[in-house]
């Protein structure tokens, strides 16, 4: 391809911002509520996916260039998109404007809602050396914790729903964006599909908060060499 | 109808592209089948205000008369579309005239369209004619792409899309539907899709497809009806191809 004109990098810029929502970061939040509703199974299972994850091999690397990167990324992208927009849903009262006013609200709140949950539980993970088998017990004491009060219970309700919402209306627009659905019948038709998807997702992670609020279990350290 | 009936109308008023808006108010009598812009022409006849006062007369654009030409796009009520189609007897009283907010002001209510063209000639909007040598007849259209491509060509430039969409602003280059469904209409025309790809490479550029939010009012306020989310969509998978076309291929 050679050089970039500016106009192509804007274009490519945009076109991996709409990649980015699904792949690394929507798979992410799916993978993410599907592992924590372990706990709703018990809270031995949900040790053992953390104890899983946190004996991965190149944890680190993979959560800079699999998650943090593409989430700022997306992120940024985001509120430039915002931001050079004029949101006009009060005078032109549509439902799909409404939903594009809200895809724009919600990516707000997450980003504030993951500033926030990152603040409570990897930053004080990685600054206290939690690592390896020592995370899951830290971990599951940090959310014990959080869901104890209804204000913690609210901010994660609230940020797991916005979480929810935003990937499952994203993901009708990659498709639109990426000329996978065409028709104004298939748009409607995905569009259904794609929110029973984000419904399923949010009843993963409000079962898991549930669950959290209702039987607070008090964690044992896992045993070295478990797996 | 009463005969002593009057319609009032309230209008944004300009005089130069970069002075204070303000707003006027008329008192006309009621005349039966009136539209909006027999009510402008009776102000330019009498150009008086409700306090009686003698003004300058409303400047507004308008041509056809019979929405073809798009260029009596208006705000009416809050709502963009024709002025000549906005009858009267079917809007609330008073009627609020406001000129179009996503161009600059010309004077009152005529606007400076002058970007929709441009973006037209940016996509070449057109189908090629024979230049130095004869390019040769087009083969025969399908009945059925035939009657997809009217339906895109009723497209008249007026830019109600624009002014609806959230993405379409004065500060941002967004070439908005009308242009991107231009491009399919002129794709799918056997002649045309000689520049598809020129097309192509043009709109996946700054202002293009990829800026395109999806709030899908366009689709809703465009008044002849064009499908133009699904071109927004089918524009979206030749770009798509065209991307890895130009990742794989070139």
């Amino acid at each position: 391809m050679g050089s970039i004109t500016k106009g192509q990098a804007h274009f490519l810029l945009l076109k991996i911002h709409s990649l980015t929502g699904l792949v690394p970061i929507g798979l992410f939040l799916t993978f993410h509520l599907l592992v924590n509703s372990l706990r709703t199974v018990g809270v031995l299972p949900y040790q053992w996916s953390i104890d899983v994850i946190n004996n991965l091999p190149f944890l680190i690397w993979i959560e800079i260039f699999f998650i943090y990167i593409p989430l700022l990324f997306h992120s940024f992208m985001g509120f430039y998109i915002t931001q050079v927009a004029k949101m006009n849903a009060i005078r032109y009262r549509y439902p799909r404007n409404w939903m594009y006013v809200m895809q724009r609200l919600t990516g707000a709140v997450v980003f504030v809602f993951l500033i926030y949950h990152m603040g409570t539980t990897v930053v004080p993970k990685i600054w206290n050396g939690h690592h390896l088998f020592e995370a899951a017990p830290f971990l599951i004491e940090v959310m014990n914790q959080e869901f104890a009060t209804w204000t913690g219970r609210i901010i994660y309700l609230v940020g797991i729903l916005s979480a929810t919402f935003h990937f499952a209306n994203g993901l009708w627009a990659f498709c639109i964006s990426w000329g996978i659905i065409i028709g104004p019948r298939a748009q409607r038709n995905a569009s259904i599909v794609f929110m029973l998807f984000g419904g399923v997702l949010t009843v993963l992670g409000f079962a898991t908060v549930l669950e959290f609020s209702l039987h607070p279990v008090d964690v044992e350290p896992t045993l070295k060499g478990a797996f | 109808m009463p005969e002593d009936k009057t319609i009032r109308l309230k209008i944004k008023r300009q005089d130069q592209p970069d002075s204070k808006a303000y707003w006027e108010e008329f008192d006309l009598p009621h005349k039966p089948r009136a539209n909006v812009i027999s009510c402008l022409m009776d102000i330019q006849m009498n150009p008086v205000t409700r306090q009686e006062k003698t003004v300058t007369p409303v400047v507004w654009e308008s041509n056809c008369l019979e929405e073809v030409c798009g260029s009596c796009t208006m705000i009416i009520n809050g709502k963009v579309r024709q002025a000549c189609t906005a009858l009267i007897d079917a809007l609330p009283q008073p009627i609020v005239l406001e000129p179009l907010t996503k161009f600059p002001i010309v004077r009152d209510l005529q606007v400076d369209r002058t970007r929709m063209f441009e973006n037209l000639k940016k996509v070449k909007a057109w189908i090629h004619i024979d230049g130095t040598y004869n390019i040769g007849e087009g083969p025969v259209i399908p009945e059925k792409q035939r009657a997809k491509a009217y339906l895109l060509s009723e497209c008249m430039t007026c830019g109600c899309c624009l002014e609806a969409c959230p993405q379409f602003t004065k500060n941002n280059n967004f070439v908005g539907a009308s242009t991107i469904s231009q491009v399919r209409l002129f794709n799918m025309h056997p002649t045309g899709a000689m520049e598809s790809e020129e097309r192509l490479e043009t709109i996946m550029g700054d202002g293009g497809i990829a800026d395109c939010g999806n709030a899908q009012v366009c689709v809703e306020v465009c008044p002849k009806k064009i499908p133009l989310t699904e071109s927004i969509a089918e524009i979206g998978r030749e770009t798509t191809l065209q991307l890895l076309k130009n990742l794989f291929l070139k």
